[in-house]
């Protein structure tokens, strides 16, 4: 198997994930972390992040019905929610999760609606992309130290 | 005559909720060669001390179930624990206010920086050299 170019697939394929907006510097911060020690950190932060954030998620569809116009509640939630996504460098979410606590500091629960929607699919597609990402990694083998895409 | 102090381990107190948020900090400070202990909130890391635990430096996450990061800021103080490095993390810039105001000694926005966590440590471990 040709290594060198599956770790090619995958410098590339987190390139897009920065280009496309997807993760942020942060992301790096958490990769670099990674050492001989702790070689699948980032994987096992960003799947710990996928395990809470489903749970928040869960939280704030239930505080959405069950507390309507319920604002600061909803607002309580998204800030945890929005500060996991800062953590690993979900940049995308993040933006979401922003746009739905502007929404709840407007009072306008249509629009805290609508951006729940985002949130819960930019959710699903960053997770299907890291899961690709890091199934690649995992294929590529063990590498040296982090490469951080050129922006 | 080397202090006994010199070269001993730092002791961190990680007051933090989020189980992601928290991994990472431990992380950083593992890598930084720190002793750390996680309080899941408030008041887990008021108990701590009055337990009589020390710590070299406190990081405390702001908004937290049972007690908040300033409201254990402003008890902790109130022990007498008033050398302790407290650092103040949160997300929300408004949360620099609260934890000044609680006594904290510095605020950092989340998510840490390492190269921050590291300088805020090497200041630790120098104030420790120099009290023995």
């Amino acid at each position: 198997m040709d290594y060198s170019n599956l770790r090619r697939q995958a410098a590339s394929m987190k390139k897009s994930l920065f280009d496309q907006g997807y993760l942020d510097e942060q992301f790096c911060q958490v990769e670099d972390l990674q050492d001989e020690a702790s070689p699948n950190f980032a994987e096992e932060v960003v799947t710990l992040f996928f395990k809470d954030s489903a749970r928040l998620i869960s939280n704030i569809e239930q505080a959405l019905e069950k507390y309507p116009k319920d604002f600061n509640k909803w607002d309580a939630y998204m800030q945890q929610l929005k500060g996991s996504c800062s953590s690993i460098g979900a940049s995308r979410m993040k933006i979401e999760c922003m746009s739905f606590r502007d929404y709840c500091g407007q009072g306008n629960a249509e629009g805290c609606m609508k951006s729940f929607q985002k949130v819960k699919r930019e959710h699903g597609v960053l997770r299907q992309k890291l899961e690709a990402y890091f199934q690649l990694l995992r294929q590529a083998g063990p590498t040296g130290a982090a490469t951080r895409p050129s922006m | 005559m080397a202090s006994k102090n010199q070269g001993s381990t730092p002791r961190a107190l990680v007051i933090e909720d989020i189980k992601v948020d928290s991994v990472i900090i431990l992380r950083m400070l593992e890598k930084l060669n720190c002793e750390a202990t996680v309080a899941r909130n408030g008041k887990e890391a008021v108990d701590l001390f009055l337990k009589g635990k020390t710590f070299d430096i406190v990081l405390s996450d702001q908004d937290m179930p049972i007690m908040t990061g300033p409201e254990a800021v402003v008890k902790i103080r109130a022990m007498g624990a008033t050398q302790v490095k407290i650092v103040g993390v949160s997300a929300d810039f408004g949360g620099m206010e609260a934890f000044m105001q609680a006594g904290a000694d510095v605020f950092v926005p989340k998510p840490i920086k390492f190269e921050t966590l590291e300088s805020m440590l090497q200041e630790v471990i120098q104030k420790k050299n120099m009290h023995g």
